[in-house]
């Protein structure tokens, strides 16, 4: 029994990977279909109020991806947030920190596990859900670029990484998983809002996360090399924090 | 094996523990007695190196892989079964090691039919007996215990405090406990700590012998009011307290010369003695008479 068996015990025994992967590959099912039939299904909804009649656009393959990408980053976000959390505040129960900090002779014994396999379990429900969207979308409403989605697809991964390095960073630095999971969504939240600046929107690391519908729409990949600087360089950076708040806390 | 230099924690204004030189002696069993938060879980944490000590130093005689470290109520993760936990300290205290070691510890803490069930469903008590096996599993050279038996049941405690007498001779044992009688039962060496400062550090014999007044207890039949009187008139005798049944109990300024006053002050009297004994001191008294 090794930290590394420990986490991937974690994943399959709290059947956290079903929850991700029901999410992902769920709104990779749903997303592309909603985009095929929302005028329909707005229709049976009955939303033609005081003889407005709303005209839908007859949908193309990137509004299949889009649809995909708008639910995935919403809710996808909060459970990875959550996942990647409960496995990175290890000191949440001071006993367990007890138990595995008097047994290691660093930190990162502890952190590299549940790093990577977090991000790896957050990553494959991204990609099995994307796949499931890129799939869909081909079925119902025809090709897409397929640089554009493998684009799309590693800058999403390059955003989940940011994620779960964001969480390490703030696990280390607050109280319990509950504390960690409001921190981290708080700061995933705000930092699009300042995205409204267009200047800034271009640096943000979160932009990354929906990259998948801009490359689809046909936005070149080379626009989000800013983003994805920053967001190397915030992973770098939150890695370090995390190390820093797990050596300096006191339990 | 521990000593610390000058100990010193302060959380803001309050000192958690002041000024602070322990001696554990190597193979020794210590016992760290004294009130809830008198600072004991404060000493171990910070020779564990889960706590930062504001000034002062620590000098461990063990190196890190060498120290392990039993929580006050050990939790693990519910969905590992108690092999799976036991495995897990083995291999991150001792990489490579004989994995029959597991099954021996187990056996050895009495959960050998639970090993294969989720922790989940362990009560506290195997839990305990569970961070037991944990700690001891990779035989390492020093043992912090933060009070290891006082969560549990009469069982469940004295198969925790057996467990510890046998690492004598094995171990060194830094143990905690606020129950002066399990300290008194397994430990050699005593710290007796009290608001943060260490009153007492010593061999057990020296606390109970050197801090507690010498006590005698005498049965007498008849009436006692002569032989109480004779007593309270000896310059020897600090104090006389009468009990029910003619038990008398009284309090000398020393041993040698209650012993040679005692029988002869009864017997001048005209007492008529069923029993005369010097009262046994428990840690427990001379605890209170230190800290009083």
């Amino acid at each position: 029994m090794t930290l590394w068996r420990l986490e991937i015990l974690r994943v399959l025994r709290t059947r956290r990977w079903i929850a991700l992967g029901a999410v992902y590959i769920g709104f990779g099912l749903l997303g592309p279909l909603g985009a095929k039939y929302l005028a329909e299904i707005l229709k049976l909804a009955g939303t033609d109020a005081d003889g407005v009649t709303i005209t839908f656009p007859t949908p193309v393959p990137a509004d299949g991806m889009a649809q995909y990408v708008d639910n995935a980053l919403q809710v996808g976000t909060i459970v990875a947030v959550v996942v990647a959390a409960g496995a990175l505040a290890f000191d949440a129960i001071p006993e367990m920190g007890v138990f595995l900090r008097t047994r290691v002779t660093s930190v990162w014994g502890i952190l590299v596990p549940r790093l990577v396999v977090s991000f790896a379990l957050c990553s494959a429900a991204f990609v099995l859900g994307t796949a499931t969207a890129w799939y869909e979308t081909w079925a119902l409403l025809g090709p897409l670029s397929a640089s554009a989605v493998a684009w799309g697809t590693l800058l999403g991964i390059l955003f989940t990484a940011f994620l779960v390095a964001l969480v390490a960073a703030v696990a280390q630095w607050s109280k319990g998983v509950l504390g960690t999971v409001l921190v981290s969504l708080v700061v995933l939240i705000v930092l699009p809002l300042l995205g409204i600046v267009h200047a800034i929107q271009v640096w943000l690391p979160t932009r990354l996360g929906g990259a998948l519908t801009e490359l689809t729409s046909g936005t070149p990949a080379s626009d989000f090399w800013r983003s994805s600087l920053v967001a190397l360089l915030a992973i770098v950076g939150l890695l370090a924090l995390a190390a820093r708040g797990a050596r300096r806390r006191e339990i | 094996m521990i000593s610390t230099r000058a100990l010193t924690k302060r959380y803001g204004t309050t000192t958690a523990l002041d000024d602070i030189n322990l001696r554990v002696p190597d193979g020794s069993i210590y016992g760290l007695a004294g009130p809830n938060g008198a600072g004991k879980t404060t000493i171990l944490g910070i020779i564990a190196g889960l706590k930062k000590a504001t000034s002062g130093e620590v000098i461990l005689g063990a190196a890190p892989h060498e120290v392990a470290v039993l929580s006050d109520t050990p939790q693990f993760e519910k969905w590992l079964t108690g092999r799976e936990v036991v495995a897990l300290s083995l291999e991150l205290a001792s990489p490579g090691a004989d994995a029959a070691r597991v099954d021996k510890v187990l056996a050895e803490t009495g959960l050998t039919e639970a090993a294969g069930r989720r922790v989940g469903g362990y009560s506290r008590g195997m839990l305990q007996r569970l961070g037991i096996a944990a700690t001891l599993v990779s035989r390492p050279r020093l043992l912090l215990l933060d009070e290891p038996a006082s969560a549990l049941d009469p069982q469940g405690r004295r198969e925790v405090l057996d467990l510890i007498t046998r690492l004598r001779g094995t171990a060194t044992v830094l143990f905690s406990s606020h129950i002066l009688a399990d300290v008194q039962e397994v430990c050699d060496t005593v710290g007796i700590l009290r608001g943060g400062r260490l009153l007492f550090q010593g061999p057990l014999h020296e606390l109970l012998v050197g801090s507690a007044v010498p006590r005698y207890e005498i049965r007498l039949r008849g009436d006692t009011a002569p032989a109480i009187a004779a007593l309270r008139r000896a310059p020897w005798v600090t104090l006389v307290r009468e009990f029910d049944a003619g038990e008398i109990v009284v309090e000398v300024r020393s041993i040698r010369e209650a012993e040679a006053g005692l029988p002869r002050a009864l017997a001048e009297a005209g007492a008529s003695v069923v029993s005369l004994r010097p009262e046994e001191v428990s840690l427990e008294r001379a605890f209170l008479e230190l800290t009083q």
